[in-house]
């Protein structure tokens, strides 16, 4: 852990930073951003283990998001189990819908995996719109405000704050560990080459199918965290495809198989729609269309999103600094 | 009797289906990218026939010819800005490129036009055939006629002409249509075109039917992507029949079922296909992967 801290000073700032944060800001409207924020992150880095380092474009992931939410919180209206094992419970649930989707899916390649995962969520939302004995259907799901540790449910912003925060940052050490290990090797070369990847020896659907099973199972977590946090949600707003496709489009714009890319990602594109909601609050719509314009010109002149070209800066301003203490060293310094 | 309604009523409705995937089939064919802006080029259709109406006074029947024209040049605008520079990359890339595309226009439309539903009156809007106790809407029948007749005329335009000789080389072999003459960019050129000016039929053919609004697309395209798939990437006729069942599908479990899920159904069927027989029931057996046109 050291090593990692004393290499990127950067990081350890942004961390101090991160934890003091709720000291200095008090705006509810800042700290919901900040929520959101890393909520956000948190779900695009769990697809970006699928998606950015397995190449296996899901935009379903909805259904582990909202199968979280509704999970918990079901258990939680129906039996009063405590949201603390709800979060265990949607876990549990959206891993094993996760080997349900994988298990004949990851023999579908490229785009026909991606349409296969929406045909599988919008079944999902169908059948949570119909069955309304279990979910209320469009009448949504809501959970009164009673603060208390053990209900998850915070009086103060900022617990939310530190909750999302941690959450955070054990999905940060989940893809460091997949980015440092044989699992995310593998799936690079799974995302590179499959067939290559195959003959080489490479279990791909076991490696896919890890790949999922942590995805979905961080993203059914983070549903909870939702669904404690906004005490309300409905069919429509968790298993919503525009909310598929902004988890991708969060680790898209950051960068696909980095760790911190959808960090970078959530840090744009979040703030970015809480901005555009809050003064053009009129014209429904500007932050999905923004979204389109970013997303066709990310694809179409960034394929690798925004972290290879900020991890170009220091090293573009090192070497400046290297040709300016010695000339003729010119070439080296490129 | 009311079986034999639900079954013509489908029927109907598949053909509707089928009007709006045979567009999306032929893209997916010979240029090879799944278009999710497709439902948002039917919107856009919609809306182009709906102004001449409201402006000029235009029946959608009349106007049909001017949004054809109109989807056709979008569709060739489109190709050669969004799509010809992506070409060669990975398929991640052209799924988000048009998947971008299909947000940014549908949000536009929902910015500058609002979220309301513009619809045409016709005189003939309502009118129904009667045999017996058959109630057959012609509108509806218009659009079903319009549909095989599509699918006739593209199946000769295909399979007769030059350049649809050359669309489907190129759909079977990009390289080596190149070696044998065939410019491959104006091809695809042309196949985006033809594409998005049979939506832009699709459109007009709709307009006495449905209203339209602008998150209309988003329906539409995910059906067409079912009935694609059932009918066999690529197969003109396989999206035709894909259509029907489609629509046929969607009546009978309207009324066997729910209507609440009739949906949710031909995504079951959707997920069935790509999991049995990727290459559509309609198809000769080969991989997902193998998509041409037949």
């Amino acid at each position: 852990m050291m090593h990692i801290i004393k290499k990127n000073k950067f990081l350890l700032l942004l961390g101090i930073v991160a934890l003091l944060l709720p000291l200095f800001v008090h705006s509810k409207f800042h700290l919901n951003t900040l929520i959101l924020l890393l909520l956000f992150a948190t779900i695009a880095g769990a697809w970006n283990i699928l998606g950015g380092y397995g190449g296996q474009l899901s935009l379903g992931h909805t259904i582990f998001f909202g199968l979280g939410a509704y999970t918990s919180s079901l258990l939680y209206l129906n039996y009063g189990t405590s949201p603390w094992i709800g979060l265990i419970a949607a876990a549990a649930i959206s891993i094993a819908a996760g080997i349900f989707i994988g298990w004949p899916t990851f023999r579908l390649k490229g785009p026909y995996f991606t349409l296969a995962t929406i045909a599988f969520a919008e079944v999902i939302r169908l059948l949570c719109l119909y069955w309304r004995d279990l979910t209320k259907g469009s009448m949504g799901i809501n959970i009164r405000f009673e603060p208390g540790l053990s209900n998850l449910i915070f009086r103060e912003y900022s617990s939310y704050y530190y909750f999302a925060l941690v959450l955070f940052l054990i999905s940060l050490a989940i893809v460091y560990w997949v980015d440092r290990t044989r699992v995310g090797y593998y799936l690079k070369a799974i995302r590179e080459d499959e067939d290559s990847a195959e003959t080489l020896g490479i279990n791909v659907t076991k490696y896919k199918m890890i790949a999922m099973v942590i995805s979905a199972g961080l993203t059914g977590v983070a549903g909870v965290l939702y669904a404690q946090f906004m005490l309300f949600f409905e069919p429509e707003s968790v298993f919503n495809l525009n909310f598929s496709i902004e988890i991708a489009l969060i680790a898209i714009v950051g960068g696909m198989g980095t760790v911190y890319g959808p960090l970078l990602g959530a840090a744009i594109i979040v703030p970015l729609n809480e901005i555009l909601r809050s003064s053009f609050p009129a014209l429904s719509g500007m932050n999905y269309f923004i979204y389109g314009i970013v997303l066709v010109l990310i694809v179409s002149f960034m394929p690798n999103g925004l972290m290879p070209v900020l991890k170009r800066i220091p090293k573009k301003f090192k070497s400046r600094k290297k040709v300016q203490v010695s000339g003729s060293r010119k070439k080296t310094a490129s | 009797m009311t079986l034999l309604q639900t079954l013509i009523s489908g029927l109907l409705l598949g053909g509707i289906y089928s009007l709006i995937s045979m567009g999306l089939n032929l893209i997916l064919g010979v240029v090879r990218i799944i278009n999710f802006a497709h439902g948002e080029l039917l919107m856009i259709a919609m809306y182009i026939s709906f102004l001449f109406y409201s402006t000029m006074g235009l029946d959608p029947y009349v106007s049909a010819i001017l949004v054809i024209a109109c989807l056709f040049l979008l569709g060739i605008i489109t190709q050669r800005f969004l799509i010809q520079p992506i070409l060669d990359t990975p398929a991640s890339t052209k799924i988000f490129a048009t998947l971008g595309l299909s947000i940014a226009l549908q949000n536009l439309a929902l910015m500058t036009l609002s979220a309301d539903h513009f619809s045409v009156r016709t005189s003939y809007q309502s009118d129904v055939i009667n045999i017996g106790e058959l109630a057959i809407s012609i509108p509806r029948l218009i659009a079903f006629i319009v549909a095989i007749s599509v699918a006739v005329l593209l199946y000769l335009f295909l399979k007769k002409t030059m350049t649809g000789k050359a669309i489907r080389a190129v759909a079977m072999q990009r390289q080596a249509a190149y070696l044998m003459g065939v410019n491959v960019k104006k091809i695809y050129l042309l196949a985006f075109g033809i594409g998005s000016a049979l939506v832009g039929l699709a459109g007009a053919m709709l307009m006495p039917i449905y209203s339209v609004y602008p998150t209309l697309g988003t329906t539409f395209v995910l059906i067409a992507f079912v009935v694609v798939v059932l009918g066999g990437m690529g197969s003109m006729f396989g999206a035709f029949f894909g259509g029907l069942i489609i629509g046929l599908v969607e009546a009978l479990s309207g009324v066997l079922l729910d209507t609440g899920l009739k949906e949710a159904v031909y995504f079951a069927i959707f997920i069935l296909v790509l999991l049995f027989r990727p290459s559509g029931i309609f198809s000769l057996g080969k991989g997902a992967e193998e998509v041409g046109l037949k």
